[in-house]
């Protein structure tokens, strides 16, 4: 990570009264800080690896404190360093992706619940569900509900985030037991203020430090401790959290205010916090709230989903004809447990849930409104008094009004006539990936398909075209440990891919171990970028960081893979088509068996990228001499066949009107985003394609005699050159 | 009733700087003390992919509203948003596909130009998606649309394309922000202002203006009319109306290939053509495919041709603009060949061109060679090969080509009184043949299954789809389906793989 979070750090030191202008994910970095915690770890990955790369750079602030941070190896590690919060009143957090981070976590987590904490000890979930989101779309609620975790779900402004992490801590120590919190990607990044609160020097720290270490066999994963925590699970812990939620005011109950209350009073609202503003502004759309969220419906806001506090529902629904719950994602937990809370307070209000919405995805703006719109449909205002008769008119024009708007999706699909082609996220411009999956594609020409067990990581783009190459993905790191079912069942050698963040995440042990271990004939593939450049470029154990002085990498994946046992091991530099071609072709046919890894070697080039163009600028503005490369295409000479985008999907390699006023098909073109990574020309080499492809150093500031030499040779290549003329004369001359 | 939020969703690429530009916003709003929120969904989208960045601004200053807090939501939803801007128009059109355009409240703000997407780059034809239908479908829901060039005003105030869209987005007049505001907060961003700058107040000015995208002044390249000799002139007389522009392009590009009288041949084949087609009462059509693709044809593409193509003064020219090379940097130049035996095999005479290719047997690959033609010893080789040029007619390649060509306009002619629509559809089959290497190969191999099939009286759907087939996918599997013919060998090259070489040695011993 070479980027500076330098202006973020000093957000982390606004003191008491000052306000926080800045992003979600932040102000929850700020609030551990003002929550007097004595750890904190985590592993990167989108929407919290903004907390991760600013702690990274906020040594000063974390040092001044006494608070101890660890970028960890991976989410286990980091659910693991929770550990201290067990025998000792630490405050600790811990932050990753959910839920495929809290999959890694959870042999460490359900450990941690079982043995219970003394400390308070929050994991910070970014719960990456719904649209733009890049992993399989599950609830964290499961992981929860299975554990006895509390699990808060705050509404999504910065107030109510800092807020519920400080509250968090107490919830936690108040019911020994640890609190998951979830923020649903937007909320990460949403943009808003807060007043800050003084940062808080923890109790114990590296400051201060524990004087004694303790022994208490009743926090041990052994009979009969295990039993006894159970049992203290549901007769201590989790009644001691009902009270707390209750007594602390963690749900917020909004009473039905403003004209036409009296009319809405039969009805009510149950709604997740972090869905709360999508409701309240489903709720303006109908009528039925003003543009400060206040509505004349009566709205109860679970900022803890789960546990619920029954006492506190019956309570809310007492009164009510029909409660509206507001539950995203499947299954409906919520809904499940509600409805069994009714039917034992002895309730007869009728709840409507899921069903008014979407049994699954996101509710966005167009599935709050539709769903809401259905409930009023349903359960009209009532318009007793007859002051309210203009309200419960309105309310019904403007139920009447989205229907309206829910046709709007269809009657662009029928103005457009055909749906506008995808656009999912692919290999930046010169990603040394790529041309690995060109190597990757003209091997399968030669070789017929091959099964090819893909990973997590930015790699994973290869299975989008023009690629298509990959047919599992099983999880972070476990490429080749996918593979070990299908290689002894296949005819050929069966590839794996792995990158090197997932290498170090659990790859080298449950892939490369493994596989030397169970003695696999198969091929590796390990892409060294030098980062988790998937989420933000984020260092890994064998990356090169001249931040810390030393050029050498702390760790050597070569080194690795030989200490174990692998004795084929192939280093190709990442761009080199024919080279790469060359070696996975060895590597298929070779003779030799057990495990063969070929190392793709080539740095991230949106990192190399953002070393590369500050430092160039200088020197422009120097007056040095700088080169640049670029690559371009004869539109002359290019047919319009597009082999090479089939090989590339370069972003910069695209595509324009064909010059020639014959031809019908576009032709090939280089953009200016072109950084001159020669995958363009390596490919048209490897794949023999076309001779389209030039490639252009230009040379800014040259020396002089780079400047007259080259005057020399225009000049005689002025005097070799056709006369300048058209590629095409002007159609229709002959008149 | 009530004051409601100014809600914003801007779509745009991954590096556009769409999260620079939201920036902006909550900038000015902050400024001017205007409740604002902001949300993203980047993620991994930063990569290249479609994005949207969305955002509310409550109009009123913070110091009216008694420390009440509006409630801001943080996803668009359709009869939610007040503007739409997006950076690409492709991206408008997924605006309004996912509902989120009303007529009744919302203003398009987007730039006509295209970025392509993978699936429609990859396809070995014209994979376009017609831009048409965006403007068509903005038209109808859109309250009001605002699109220009917006990238092209980018080049050239040499600034990001965010700069004139926020432009754009404030001479909308939708936002509830005055222009200066909306300057001071790109100076405050202190990169690249005097840049951003000048674009932001060429979008502005564009869409204050409310300019029509069609006003878009392209410098056309002044079409001199070249006289043409009076017998061309003639002949192109004779032929039918939409036959003779194109007939007169190709008659140009063939004399620029080889010379006037391998351009008289084109014409006269193509007249015959013609004549045949008028016999049967056709307009044209047909004619028209052939003047263009006969030609195409006629100018295949050899190294004699693009060692031509690479060797032109123009070139030279164009090459500088084409990288965007300053005056006074001092370029290298470094063309990506790769010749190969059958390149070489090509140029010789037909005889020794066979035998030397049944020796040679499947040694096709070439040998990869990267030539610097901003030397002089690179530019001579690449001229001396140019040379060449007038050997070309008694080349291998020349008579194959040549061969394939009467195959394929015997085969229209003899459909064109019988049934002139599979005529017009083998004519349409000249897309097929071009490129090189691989490519070409896959052509030949591809209209040469089509013309057996039109030989065995396959009529014109059964034709047009294995058209459309044959470029569905470069392996054939598609044009084999459509053809009902067996699937090409899958290993052209095969590779010995090895299985489970451990467990069998286990097994043995």
């Amino acid at each position: 990570m070479e980027r500076s979070f330098a202006a973020e750090v000093a957000k982390l030191t606004l003191g008491e009264g000052e306000v926080f202008h800045g992003e979600g994910i932040l102000a929850v970095t700020k609030a551990l800080l003002q929550s007097g915690v004595s750890y904190i770890g985590g592993y990167q990955g989108a929407p919290v690896s903004h907390l991760i790369d600013v702690l990274g750079d906020a040594r000063e602030v974390l040092d001044d404190l006494g608070i101890y941070f660890e970028n960890s190896a991976s989410e286990a590690g980091a659910a693991a360093m929770l550990g201290a919060s067990i025998n000792y009143p630490l405050r600790g957090a811990v932050t990753w992706k959910s839920t495929v981070g809290t999959n890694v976590a959870s042999d460490a987590l359900s450990n941690l619940a079982s043995a219970g904490v003394k400390g308070g000890a929050v994991v910070i979930l970014g719960e990456d569900y719904g649209e733009g989101s890049s992993i399989i779309q599950e609830r964290t609620h499961a992981f929860a509900m299975k554990s006895q975790m509390w699990l808060l779900d705050p509404r999504p402004n910065l107030p109510s985030i800092v807020a519920a992490v400080e509250r968090s801590f107490d919830l936690s120590e108040a019911s020994s037991t640890p609190v998951l919190l979830q923020l649903r990607i937007r909320a990460c990044h949403v943009h808003g203020s807060f007043t800050c609160s003084d940062n808080r020097p923890p109790r114990y720290s590296r400051r201060q430090a524990l004087e004694k270490a303790e022994f208490d066999y009743g926090r041990i994963c052994l009979p009969p401790s295990i039993h006894a925590q159970e049992r203290h699970k549901v007769e201590e812990r989790w009644p001691a959290a009902q009270r707390f939620i209750r007594e602390a005011g963690l749900n917020e109950r909004f009473d039905g205010q403003g004209e036409g209350a009296e009319g809405a009073r039969g009805l009510g609202i149950i709604v997740q916090g972090g869905l709360y503003n999508g409701m309240i502004r489903a709720l303006q759309q109908l009528g039925l709230a003003d543009a400060f969220g206040r509505s004349p419906l009566p709205i109860y806001v679970l900022n803890v989903v789960y546990p619920l506090v029954p006492d506190e529902v019956a309570d809310f629904c007492r009164d009510k004809q029909a409660v509206l719950l507001v539950e995203e994602g499947q299954p409906k937990y919520i809904e499940e447990a509600l409805a069994a809370i009714l039917r034992k307070a002895g309730l007869a209000t009728e709840l409507d849930g899921g069903e008014a919405f979407a049994r699954a995805g996101e509710y966005n703006g167009e599935v709050l409104l539709k769903g809401m719109a259905a409930f009023f449909a349903r359960h009209p205002v009532a318009a007793a008094p007859a002051a309210q008769a203009p309200l419960a008119q309105a309310v019904a024009e403007r139920v009447e009004d989205a229907s309206r708007l829910g046709r709007l999706r269809a009657q662009a699909a029928a103005a457009l006539g055909a749906p506008v082609p995808a656009r999912p996220p692919g290999f930046c411009v010169g990603c040394p990936e790529r041309p690995v999956f060109a190597a990757l594609k003209l091997l399968q020409a030669r070789t017929g398909p091959l099964h090819v067990s893909a990973d997590i990581g930015c790699h994973t783009f290869g299975t989008l075209p023009p690629f298509n190459i990959g047919s599992t993905v099983l999880g972070y790191g476990l490429g080749l440990a996918s593979s070990s079912g299908v290689a002894p069942m296949m005819d050929t050698r069966v590839v794996s891919i792995m990158g090197d963040g997932g290498f170090w995440h659990n790859g080298f042990t449950s892939g490369v171990v493994n596989a030397v271990y169970n003695r696999h004939d198969s091929v590796l593939v390990i892409l060294k970028n030098g980062y988790t450049s998937a989420t933000g470029t984020q260092a890994i154990p064998s990356s090169v960081r001249e931040a810390d002085g030393g050029k050498e990498a702390a760790l050597d994946i070569e080194a690795a893979l030989r200490g174990v046992g692998v004795s084929w091991v192939r280093k190709v530099p990442s761009y080199e088509v024919g080279t790469m071609l060359r070696t996975l072709e060895e590597a298929v046919s070779t003779l030799e068996g057990g495990l063969k890894v070929v190392i793709a070697d080539g740095e991230c080039q949106l990192e190399r990228q953002r070393k590369l163009k500050p430092l160039n600028a200088r020197r422009l503005q120097a007056g040095q001499r700088v080169q640049r490369t670029r690559f371009a295409v004869d539109d002359g000479v290019c047919t319009g066949d597009h082999a090479c985008v089939r090989l590339s999907g370069c972003p910069s390699l695209t595509i324009k009107p064909n010059p020639n006023p014959l031809r019908i098909d576009p032709v090939a073109t280089v953009n200016q985003g072109c950084v001159g990574c020669g995958l363009c020309g390596a490919a048209a080499h490897a794949g023999t394609l076309c001779p389209s492809f030039y490639k252009v150093d230009i040379v800014a500031n040259p020396r002089w005699w780079e400047r007259a030499l080259y005057r020399l040779r225009q000049a005689a290549i002025g005097v070799l050159a056709g006369r300048a003329r058209p590629l095409s004369q002007p159609a229709g001359a002959f008149q | 009733m009530m004051q409601k939020p100014v809600s914003i969703l801007v779509a745009a690429l991954g590096g556009e700087g769409g999260g620079v530009l939201s920036d902006w916003i909550i900038d000015v709003a902050t400024a001017l003390d205007f409740p604002v929120q902001s949300t993203s969904v980047p993620g991994v989208a930063q990569r290249t992919g479609a994005t949207t960045y969305y955002l509310e601004v409550y109009p009123q200053p913070r110091a009216a509203l008694g420390g009440q807090q509006p409630v801001l939501a943080l996803t668009p939803g359709p009869g939610d948003v007040d503007l739409v801007a997006a950076s690409e128009l492709v991206e408008a059109g997924r605006v309004l596909q996912n509902g989120l355009a009303d007529p009744a409240r919302t203003t398009l703000v987007f730039s006509t130009h295209r970025e392509y997407a993978v699936a429609e780059k990859m396809q070995m034809g014209d994979g376009r998606y017609d831009g048409e239908r965006v403007f068509d479908a903005a038209r109808e829901l859109a309250r009001e649309v605002i699109a220009f060039d917006m990238r092209d005003i980018a080049w050239r105030q040499g600034t990001i394309i965010n700069t004139v869209l926020f432009g754009a987005m404030v001479g909308s007049g939708r936002l509830p922000f005055p222009r200066e505001a909306c300057e001071a907060a790109i100076r405050r961003s202190g990169k690249a202002v005097e840049a951003s700058l000048r674009g932001f107040a060429a979008g502005y000015e564009r869409a204050a203006a409310r300019s029509q995208a069609a006003a878009e002044e392209r410098e056309a390249a002044a079409a001199q009319a070249l006289p043409l000799p009076a017998e061309v002139n003639a002949a192109l007389a004779a032929l039918p109306p939409p036959v003779r522009p194109l007939a007169a392009e190709g008659w140009a590009q063939l004399v620029d290939y080889q010379d006037a009288a391998y351009a008289r041949r084109y014409l006269e084949q193509l007249t015959q053509v013609c004549a045949r087609e008028r016999e049967a009462g056709g307009a044209g059509a047909v004619g028209a495919e052939v003047a263009r693709f006969l030609a195409l044809w006629m100018g295949y593409e050899d190294v004699v041709r693009v060692a031509e193509l690479k060797t032109r003064g123009e070139r030279l020219q164009r090459l500088r603009r084409e990288v965007g090379a300053k005056p006074g940097e001092v370029l290298r130049v470094t063309e990506y060949l790769k010749p190969g035996m059958e390149e070489l095999c090509s140029l010789l005479p037909p005889r020794l061109a066979q035998w030397l290719e049944r020796r040679a047997g499947s040694q096709r690959r070439g040998f990869a060679l990267r030539l610097r033609s901003d030397t002089v010893a690179g530019f001579a080789a690449l001229c001396l090969l140019r040379g060449f040029k007038r050997w070309r007619p008694r080349s291998a390649r020349y008579a194959t080509e040549q061969a394939a060509m009467r195959r394929w306009l015997a085969a229209i002619t003899a459909r064109l009184a019988d049934e002139p629509a599979a005529a017009l559809e083998l004519a349409r089959c000249g897309n097929l043949i071009k490129g090189y290497g691989d490519t070409a190969a896959r052509g030949r191999r591809s209209l040469g299954l089509i013309l057996d099939a039109a030989e065995q009286g396959a009529d014109a759907a059964t034709l047009r789809a294995a058209r459309e087939a044959a470029l569905a996918d470069p392996a054939g599997l598609a044009l084999s389906r459509s053809l009902s013919l067996p699937e090409p060998a899958a290993r052209p090259v095969p590779v010995r793989l090895v299985r489970r070489r451990q467990e069998e040695d286990a097994l043995t011993s």
